[in-house]
């Protein structure tokens, strides 16, 4: 079953359109991935699937519901963190959470915000005001308020931007323990590294899906040289990324005594996405 | 409503977390009436050597209380209405209105919670300043017009909150707050009796002076100076500042936008 579904969704301000002629598909569970530079439109397509965005044209289906139509009852299921951190800065991480969950209605309220706090590792800063947080705790209150009413689908925009690798790491330890909940999580990123991490990517560039598919497939996409010398001659061989064309390709050199070295550069994730995105705009 | 509530609690205790913005708010008026004291001590006319029987001249031509109490509501009316809606300019700016809204707050509790933290406010500004005026100018007013004195600034500045909330849904960020200052605060200053009475000025002054709310707090402190004010004198300029505030309540929910 899929928690998003987006037909042919269009948006435009004046004649500026920001995105164009969308398609997508989230299964239920899934870590998806919307991957694109900044100015993509990875922060309006969020906006339009938490019901905060008139669109022009097409259909939007999350959970089964319009978020435009039912945005009073989505908000209760649906979780959202906003690219900056959108926290009061006067008050804790405590208030901060609190008062988000207050919107819902949540019963046993207090109890809540202590399991999210320590599910968010904020437990022993909790009642310190948010300005005194760094960037990357901020985002992590941000998460805290975003999941404090237990909602079946979260929308992440760029959650780990600006997080140093250490902190960005458990971050993503996090969605992976959210995941395994059962919680749908859909994140924007920009940093191609993460999108080994979502079990499907989507590559948005310029308002259009480029490309969707595992990152698995999208590996499989590139390309593998295999640089050799032979005879003190520098050669190069071009081979597809998967293991079997690697065997294929290096069965042909054999293991030669004329072979004095042997070097193997994979595409990674990165090379592969701008590829696509390069192509496209060709 | 609870809703309200909620957001209401919110704004008290971002208030007392921010120390600077409390000071701003309830000392700034204190500081500029003092001054006003010290420029009224400079240039009051100097007192007459009594005559039995007669009454000291000049004393009435120079009445403090005139322009003390209409500058004095002035003073509450401007800051209310810039603090508050730069807070609310910081609150889109932040992203925190938008994810307000998408968290399940509606803009109508929005924007009675913002009126409801401000309540606090708005009281103590209009006491402190009240009683500070009193206190300088020796006004010996009875303990019932002091009470009037006190509902109209603290209804003055309700209506401020509410024009600064309703301003708000016009800026992107907290820069384009300031030139609705000139355009709507500063005419009132010339227009609705802070310096000179209105009735004196151009017929077409006159009439743009009834646009400001503030028009009708100087009306009610006016005839609150008279000696035999009733009721029925003062009532119509209460109830013109409670619709005021109702209608700007209602603009401001109709122009702020839950859906870009």
């Amino acid at each position: 079953m899929n928690s998003v579904e987006i037909k042919s969704l269009t948006k435009s301000y004046g004649k500026f359109s920001v995105l164009k002629n969308i398609n997508l598909e989230v299964a239920e569970g899934s870590i998806f991935g919307l991957i694109g530079p900044n100015g993509a439109g990875k922060t309006t397509l969020i906006k339009a699937m938490v019901g905060a965005l008139k669109i022009n044209s097409g259909q939007i289906s999350v959970l089964g519901k319009n978020p435009l139509k039912n945005s009073w009852d989505l908000r209760r299921q649906v979780g959202y963190m906003p690219q900056s951190p959108s926290l009061y800065g006067d008050l804790s991480a405590r208030q901060n959470i609190s008062f988000f969950g207050k919107a819902q209605n949540i019963s046993g309220l207090e109890k809540e915000v202590d399991k999210i706090l320590e599910f968010t590792e904020l437990t022993e800063r909790g009642n310190d005001p948010v300005r005194n947080f760094s960037g990357g705790m901020q985002k992590r209150v941000s998460l805290a308020c975003a999941l404090i009413h237990s909602p079946k689908i979260i929308f992440l925009d760029e959650p780990t931007a600006a997080v140093d690798p250490h902190l960005k790491q458990r971050t993503w330890e996090l969605f992976k323990k959210l995941s395994k909940q059962g919680i749908t999580i859909f994140v924007s990123t920009h940093l191609m590294d993460e999108a080994l991490l979502c079990d499907k990517i989507t590559i948005l560039r310029q308002g259009e899906v480029l490309a969707v598919d595992t990152p698995q497939n999208f590996l499989a996409r590139g390309k593998t040289k295999i640089k050799y010398e032979k005879n003190g001659e520098a050669k190069e061989l071009i081979s597809g990324s998967d293991a079997f064309s690697l065997a294929i390709e290096l069965k042909k050199l054999g293991l030669q005594s004329d072979i004095s070295k042997i070097q193997i550069e994979q595409d990674n994730i990165e090379n592969i996405i701008l590829q696509i995105t390069d192509k496209k705009q060709e | 409503m609870k809703h309200a509530f909620i957001i209401g609690a919110r704004v008290i205790a971002q208030l007392k977390g921010d120390k600077r913005f409390l000071a701003l708010s309830l000392i700034a008026p204190l500081i500029i009436i003092y001054l006003l004291k010290l420029l009224f001590d400079a240039i009051a006319p100097p007192p007459l050597p009594s005559i039995p029987g007669m009454m000291p001249l000049g004393l009435d031509l120079f009445s403090a209380a005139k322009f003390i109490l209409p500058a004095a509501a002035f003073i509450v009316h401007f800051l209310s209405f810039v603090l508050c809606a730069i807070l609310l300019v910081q609150e889109r700016t932040r992203g925190t209105l938008d994810r307000m809204l998408i968290s399940g707050f509606r803009k109508i509790s929005i924007i009675s919670g913002y009126t409801i933290g401000y309540f606090g406010l708005a009281t103590l500004q209009a006491l402190l300043v009240i009683a500070e005026a009193n206190y300088l100018f020796d006004f010996n007013f009875p303990f019932k017009t002091i009470c009037i004195l006190f509902l109209v600034i603290w209804l003055l500045a309700i209506v401020s909150v509410m024009l600064g909330i309703f301003i708000s849904t016009f800026a992107r960020h907290e820069g384009h707050v300031f030139p609705f200052i000139p355009l709507i605060i500063l005419p009132s200053v010339f227009l609705t009796g802070v310096i000179v009475d209105p009735e004196k000025l151009p017929r077409l002054a006159n009439y743009l002076g009834y646009l400001f709310p503030l028009r009708y707090a100087n009306n009610i402190i006016i005839t609150l100076q008279k000696n035999n004010y009733g009721f029925n004198d003062l009532w119509p300029d209460f109830l013109i500042l409670i619709v005021y505030a109702i209608a700007l309540l209602l603009l401001a929910a109709g122009t702020m936008k839950e859906k870009e």
